[in-house]
């Protein structure tokens, strides 16, 4: 199986007055996993129906290599989607779900059950295949819609949340499975999730969505170190981003009557943000601790500093006690500015 | 199905094809009412009151038209609203309280749902007249509410079985008596299956035909359907006339299809259900 | 949640019949209407149905019906009108069930296959004949399949005739196939639109044509409810004759259409052969009500219905 690349462009999708997809243009490189990140309502999942050919654009383009495909149906574009519920045909054995897409090709019985027994093998799950879907685990049925994407090698891997409806235990688990699987394959995927660790695990380059607009599109490390505004930066990162509202001035930020000292030229109202790992007790700004949430390797204390509400992570055995006033301090070098409207400055 | 098949457009010109027929009937009654003659659906001369005259003499030692009428009003409201409270009754019984045999009820219930009551028409002649209730318009109403019962039982045990526990709880702990409950709490919930199954049953009522056929006989306790259908079994059936009484009668029918023909879909949808 | 509320009524609890009547009070004044009119009108009917088929009776001897055993069912099995009678049923319940179900499956695939509006649209209009009173439904078939100039069908094929009786066979199915399709698609719509949208979308993925989703997706999983329509329409069938009646009272000639549940009308309830037979049409109906008991219960048992007997979670009356 070889990747191909996919390219959106000037992609837009309205449901009558409803705008769920603003212009978009973006370029997925062949055999690359790019995750669609975002809250619900975004227009992750609109995109990636319309890259499977289930939503017709409402303007824009599609491209599959050098083919042209928004106006094609799902049948004629070769890609393998993988449903959140896993759409599994329920009065099918997991065998003839996997070996549907190349039954409906009239492909010789002999040679799709070599490939659906080859498939199964792959995903773990060929000592199951005769089994009816509600007879399986909610894993096993995941490797099985899988299977079923996969068995036609497809030019596309789709997959709408293939890890939402797992245990969490087997979820980091699959996470890891999926990955490799893919990587091995080499096949182009668009993989949705509202999950951002788990888009930061798994994807080559990372799409983070908001309200129909395409926030930011880069690799995991680059949306972590450097998002290009507030809300890539408050939603990418567990725990969240600390971000202050205020205004800069010369030298220093001023919320709530707090004045924080950094390095800026900025002037003018604006946000500030600041990671709590980057945040440490024991600086110079005084606070009052609120509550102190033990996370087993860490604990994440809540503090109230002037009036501002700021959360701080910090290594679980020097934990301070609730109501104590303490010092925080933070890394200047760490900060995020970021202008009224939440631009990066 | 989400995704329409490329050529939908020519399936949905097929089956208006398809449906023809009951437009064209439909097309037919409302002409032929209204026009003197029709030939085939294309009307003849002027529009005419002739066909309507029924409504204001009695045509061929028929008794006037507003004894049917109003005999088959009484009949159908009747029967929607002893229907209607019987079967909400029982079935908040069944539904939400607990005797013995309750299963054995509702198997019953069900068991009479899918009977077919009409086979019964024989016996029912024969206990209408031994009780005395023949030809009379309570005899008629008694049996078709009864008739309609375990349908409307089971419809109605749908909705109750909808309602939360813990309002029902809180009441009794409040201390209202279980028919408090019942009329005060439970039975305004359930008002949209009480105002489909008043529907079903009122228009399965105002249709009526081979109950009043057998079980009423004077002119004075006559009902629309056989008014009706004494003008068919006339030698040389005046059909102008036949198609007015049929437009007059099936009048409030084609209203509420008109104006409710989503409503209607959802309730004959909901309650046929298995 | 299993809170009993049982502690808050605590004279539930006391013996005798001060007890009894306040644990079973209430159900039983629910109840009782209910219990009256079914007692009165289903159960007794049945049994006398089946009473009244023993007995002679008659218009002379309705008052005073005398035992004969199983005459009356000898008197129908030597009746020579009875084979006839049988083939005609069985015509009817075959022909018409196959189009209720046929028609029903039709209708309900393709209106579900079209925008939304259209599809109710259609459906509401397949409606109509089963919300119409059947007295107008038969006048509208009366007016439609008159001799020409007025009647329609005559207009169209150009042989001037009553089409009713020249064909009374397809009349009388077709007549009951438009209001019996309406059940099958009904009940086939609701099956088909809660059929989750991803198994469609997957279908449309993996490759499949919407012919081939129908055929592959949509008709297995219609299994169950085409084999409800199919037993339930049979038993409706078998014991209905409204239409019927109505369009062509069993005739044109002798016993043309004359089926098992309109014979055995006419033979208690019309002056058929000059005397009111109402003992023999009792025999005829007493087969109707077995068949329909059985069957009935049969049901039950295959739509397994104590998932809808869940206890009730107040035990207190």
């Amino acid at each position: 199986m070889k990747g191909i690349p996919v390219r959106l462009q000037g992609l837009s999708k309205s449901f009558g007055k409803v705008v769920a997809l603003k212009a978009l243009d973006l370029d997925v490189r062949a055999g690359e996993l790019v995750a669609f990140l975002g809250p619900s309502g975004c227009g992750k999942t609109t995109t990636l129906l319309m890259v499977a050919g289930i939503y017709m654009p409402t303007e824009g383009e599609i491209w599959f290599a050098e083919r042209r495909v928004e106006h094609l149906h799902p049948r004629d574009r070769d890609v393998g989607m993988v449903f959140q519920s896993y759409a599994l045909y329920p009065h099918l054995t997991l065998f003839d779900n996997i070996a549907f897409p190349l039954r409906l090709k009239k492909t010789a019985e002999r040679e799709t059950r070599q490939k659906v027994h080859q498939t199964a093998e792959l995903l773990g799950i060929a000592h199951v295949i005769d089994r009816r879907p509600a007879a399986v685990s909610g894993g096993q049925q995941q490797r099985a819609a899988l299977a079923r994407a996969l068995v036609k090698e497809p030019q596309v891997l789709l997959l709408d949340e293939p890890l939402s409806n797992l245990d969490a235990q087997i979820r980091i688990q699959a996470r890891a499975e999926i990955r490799r699987l893919q990587q091995e394959l080499g096949v182009t995927s668009i993989l949705v999730t509202h999950d951002q660790a788990e888009a930061l695990a798994m994807a080559d380059r990372v799409a983070a969505f908001s309200v129909g607009e395409l926030q930011q599109f880069a690799s995991p490390d680059e949306l972590y170190t450097r998002p290009a505004n507030a809300f890539v930066a408050g939603f990418v990162g567990h725990p969240p981003m600390n971000l202050l509202k205020g205004t800069f001035e010369d030298g220093h930020f001023a919320a709530n009557g707090v004045r924080l000292p950094l390095r800026t030229t900025a002037t003018g109202a604006g946000i500030l943000g600041v990671r709590p790992e980057d945040m440490r007790l024991g600086g110079e700004l005084p606070a009052r601790v609120l509550v102190v949430e033990p996370l087993g390797r860490e604990a994440l204390v809540t503090l109230d500093a002037g009036g501002v509400g700021v959360k701080v992570l910090i290594a679980d055995d020097r934990r301070p006690a609730v109501g104590s006033n303490v010092g925080v301090g933070y890394d200047p070098d760490r900060l995020h500015l970021f202008n009224a409207e939440g631009r990066r400055l | 199905m989400p995704l329409f098949p490329p050529r939908w457009r020519l399936v949905a010109i097929g089956l208006a094809l398809l449906s023809l027929p009951i437009a064209a009937g439909l097309i037919w009654l409302i002409l032929s009412g209204l026009f003197d003659r029709v030939h085939g659906l294309l009307p003849i001369g002027s529009p005419t009151l002739q066909n309507w005259r029924f409504l204001w003499e009695g045509i061929g030692g028929r008794p006037p038209v507003y004894v049917p009428l109003l005999n088959t009003a009484v009949f159908a409201v009747l029967v929607a609203a002893v229907e209607v409270i019987i079967a909400s009754m029982a079935a908040y019984a069944i539904s939400r309280m607990s005797f013995p045999g309750r299963a054995a009820y509702l198997g019953l219930v069900l068991v009479l749902h899918a009977f077919p009551a009409v086979s019964l028409i024989i016996a029912i002649f024969y206990i209408l007249r031994i009780l005395g209730l023949f030809d009379t318009l309570i005899g008629v109403i008694l049996v078709k509410a009864s008739l309609e019962l375990p349908l409307g039982i089971w419809l109605m045990k749908g909705f109750f079985d909808y309602l939360s526990w813990e309002m029902e709880m809180a009441a009794l702990v409040d201390g209202m008596s279980r028919w408090t409950v019942f009329w005060r709490v439970a039975f305004p919930l359930v008002r949209p299956g009480l105002l489909a199954l008043g529907t079903f049953a009122l228009l399965s009522a105002w249709g009526e035909f081979i109950l009043p056929f057998t079980l009423i006989v004077s002119s004075q306790r006559a009902m629309m359907a056989t008014y009706l259908q004494s003008f068919l079994t006339e030698a040389f059936a005046d059909y102008g006339v036949a198609a007015a009484v049929g437009l007059f009668y099936a009048l409030p029918v084609l209203v509420l299809f008109i104006l409710g023909q989503r409503y209607l879909l959802n309730i004959y949808g909901g309650g046929v259900k298995g | 949640m299993a809170r009993s509320v049982a502690a808050a009524v605590p004279q539930q609890r006391a013996a005798g019949v001060g007890g009894l009547i306040a644990r079973y009070g209430w159900p039983a004044v629910f109840l009782l209407p209910a219990t009256a009119l079914i007692f009165l009108f289903f159960l007794i009917p049945v049994v006398t149905t089946l009473y009244l088929s023993l007995t002679n009776i008659s218009i002379i001897t309705f008052r005073h019906p005398q035992w004969i055993g199983l005459a009356n069912y000898r008197a129908l099995l030597a009746d020579p009108f009875l084979p006839k009678i049988l083939i005609n049923t069985a015509r009817y319940v075959a022909f018409t069930l196959a189009f209720n179900v046929g028609m029903g499956l039709v209708l309900a695939l393709l209106s579900t296959s079209i925008k939304q509006r259209y599809g109710d649209q259609i459906r509401a209009l397949w409606l109509l004949p089963r919300i119409l009173p059947p007295v107008v439904y038969v006048v509208i078939w009366q007016g439609l399949t008159r001799e020409a100039p007025f009647g329609l069908i005559s207009d169209i094929t150009g042989v001037s005739g009553n089409w009713i009786f020249a064909r009374p066979w397809a009349a009388i199915i077709l007549a009951n196939g438009l209001v019996g399709a309406s059940f099958g698609m009904l009940i086939f719509t609701s099956a088909i639109r809660s059929i989750p949208n991803d198994l469609f979308y997957a279908a449309a993925v993996d490759g499949a044509t919407a012919a081939q989703t129908v055929r592959r997706v949509v008709l297995p999983m219609l299994k169950w409810p085409i084999m409800f329509v199919t037993a339930y329409q049979t038993l409706s069938l078998l014991t209905s004759f409204e239409y019927i009646l109505l369009l062509t009272d069993g005739g044109p000639g002798f016993y043309t259409t004359t089926v098992w549940s309109l014979h055995a009308y006419k033979l208690a309830l019309s002056n058929y052969s000059g005397n009111v037979q109402f003992g023999l049409g009792a025999a005829m109906a007493t087969f109707l009500v077995l068949i329909g008991i059985v069957v009935s219960v049969f049901y039950l048992r295959i739509f397994n219905y104590r998932a809808l007997v869940a206890e009730p979670k107040v035990e207190v009356n």
